[in-house]
């Protein structure tokens, strides 16, 4: 786990990510919580009861500086496990996966897992879990808060927060801290119209020739905008990889969903 | 081609590589830091009166205590509320590293489900929130102990060992709960029983040397006892505790850090999935 700051000069077309016949499958239980107490009702009454999920399933992939890949395919389709597998939070149950650089996950999201604190408070946190230096973070802070456009609510409990702030502050932790790999997960798809205009141009001026963007977002008119390869996951395999306009048609195809407004309208 | 920087392969069951997690953990210190601050901050302990109430809070505990002691045991002296507020503020030390460390981890879920980390800060920033609540009620117990007029001496001093080895088997202890609670989430449920059981099991109410000797198997099985008594020895009565107790704690401590830490480690990639 290095840190964010180290951040090389990568040459484009240099590997960034290679992903090599992953795989996850994880078990769940059917018990809503775990529970000592359920542990011990079923206790004589056999097995478990639990569901094996195949979350990916043999994805050979690999990912290079100076490209922007999309993401796409339907809930469950196991687009998140994939980001979570790059990022090193969860272990992959098969392959293997090297990465040649620092990784920003969706910091994004983590930022705010602490609702009772304030917005500057989790946006440190978060940080310093991702292992920045509490200097890094200040020297990124005011261009994080200007970018929210938060104002006095960054010192605010974040649970007074609505779903569009949240977001709003998500991007901008995204999008201010610059590693070599950036994955955008769906942190995108609140906000007003002007903030979604706002973070996309931010997202074109971050396609940059060092580094390799990961995008995942149900907003194919995006994707297909700024991507310049995109790849479709359907219950964790592949099933397509390739350049967007053509991925993306064989997407909408399969789902049965015309170019219609609706499917474009997200950010 | 330069070397990848890292490579996520299937995990067996098992142990990580220790030095590259310790480098990892070191080097988000600061994180375990922060976090401990804006917690403390949080509960509004950066303000007088949330500081008076960490005092206030075990002075008001020790006192109903004491009136219990009165009440049940009879007549009582000042030396007995020296060893009971004593007793009382270390055994809050620990009480706290569980009650802090049992939901440490599940609490910090979008941050475990987001982020690379390694999850053992959570449970260590738990125990620093414990001390950082503890360090006012030594003040308050050395002030209580010059008004009582208890002797202060040299071998007060033990006390440090004692307080460093409580604060390694509060280590271990909200490692452990934190990680028992991942897959059984009632045990934050439980735990008030068991912190009540635990008071009762040590030292506090009744001193050591009282123990009816029909009851001596507390002393065994209870990991608090033997430390409970030795800081008491060092801090109330200001004599050298009993090298075979303060051993006796340092086995404790060790033996639940290790184990805990052993089923931590080796079960933390799979946090992500459990939360």
């Amino acid at each position: 786990m290095s840190s964010l700051s180290v951040s090389n000069a990568h040459l484009t077309n240099e590997l960034a990510v290679s992903i090599r016949g992953v795989g996850l499958t994880y078990t769940t239980s059917i018990d809503k919580k775990p529970t000592l107490k359920a542990r011990a009702k079923s206790l004589g009454r056999g097995k478990k009861q639990t569901r094996v999920v195949r979350a990916l399933d043999d994805i050979n992939l690999d990912i290079q500086y100076g490209h922007v890949l999309g993401v796409i395919g339907t809930n469950g389709a196991g687009k998140s496990s994939l980001m979570r597998c790059v990022a090193g939070i969860l272990p992959p149950s098969q392959g293997r996966i090297e990465v040649y650089g620092s990784v920003s996950t969706l910091l994004a999201l983590g930022v705010g897992f602490n609702p009772s604190m304030s917005g500057r408070d989790n946006v440190f946190l978060g940080g310093l879990a991702a292992g920045m230096s509490r200097e890094e973070i200040a020297g990124n802070f005011d261009e994080i808060a200007e970018f929210s456009e938060l104002g006095d609510a960054i010192d605010a409990p974040m649970r007074t927060y609505s779903s569009g702030m949240y977001a709003r502050l998500a991007f901008s932790v995204a999008a201010t801290v610059k590693p070599d790999i950036l994955i955008i997960d769906e942190a995108l798809s609140t906000g007003d119209a002007r903030f979604k205009e706002k973070s996309l141009n931010r997202i074109k001026e971050l396609r940059t020739e060092d580094r390799a963007l990961i995008l995942v977002s149900h907003a194919l008119a995006t994707i297909e905008d700024i991507c310049n390869e995109v790849i479709w996951l359907d219950k964790g395999k592949m099933m397509a990889r390739g350049n967007p306009a053509e991925v993306i048609a064989a997407y909408r195809e399969y789902m049965h969903v015309r170019k219609s407004a609706s499917s474009d309208e997200d950010v | 081609m330069s070397t990848p920087l890292q490579v996520y392969e299937p995990f067996k069951a098992g142990l990580p590589k220790l030095g590259r997690y310790w480098k990892s953990l070191w080097s988000r210190r600061t994180f375990i830091k922060e976090y401990s601050k804006s917690e403390l901050r949080e509960q509004h302990f950066d303000s007088v009166f949330g500081q008076l109430w960490l005092v206030i809070n075990p002075l008001l505990l020790s006192a109903v205590y004491f009136i219990l002691i009165i009440i049940i045991g009879g007549a009582t002296d000042s030396a007995r509320y020296a060893h009971l507020t004593a007793s009382l503020f270390l055994f809050y030390l620990v009480a706290n590293s569980l009650t802090g460390g049992v939901k440490s981890v599940t609490a910090g879920q979008r941050l475990i489900l987001n982020t690379a980390f390694p999850r053992i800060m959570l449970p260590i920033s738990a125990l620093v929130i414990a001390i950082f609540k503890f360090l006012p009620t030594l003040v308050v117990f050395l002030v209580i102990k010059a008004i009582v007029g208890s002797p202060f001496t040299i071998e007060m001093l033990w006390a440090i060992p004692v307080l460093l080895i409580t604060i390694f088997l509060a280590l271990g202890l909200a490692i452990t709960i934190s990680c028992i609670n991942v897959y059984f989430r009632d045990i934050a449920s439980f735990l008030p029983y068991l912190t009540r059981t635990l008071l009762y099991l040590s030292p506090i109410l009744y001193a050591a040397s009282d123990l009816k000797p029909s009851l001596r198997a507390i002393k065994v099985v209870n990991p608090l006892f033997p430390i409970l008594d030795s800081w008491s020895q060092a801090m109330v009565q200001g004599e050298a505790p009993q090298l075979s107790s303060m051993l006796q704690g340092l086995a404790w401590a060790t033996g639940i850090f290790f184990i805990g830490t052993y089923f931590f480690l080796s079960r933390e990639r799979e946090f992500a999935v459990r939360l």
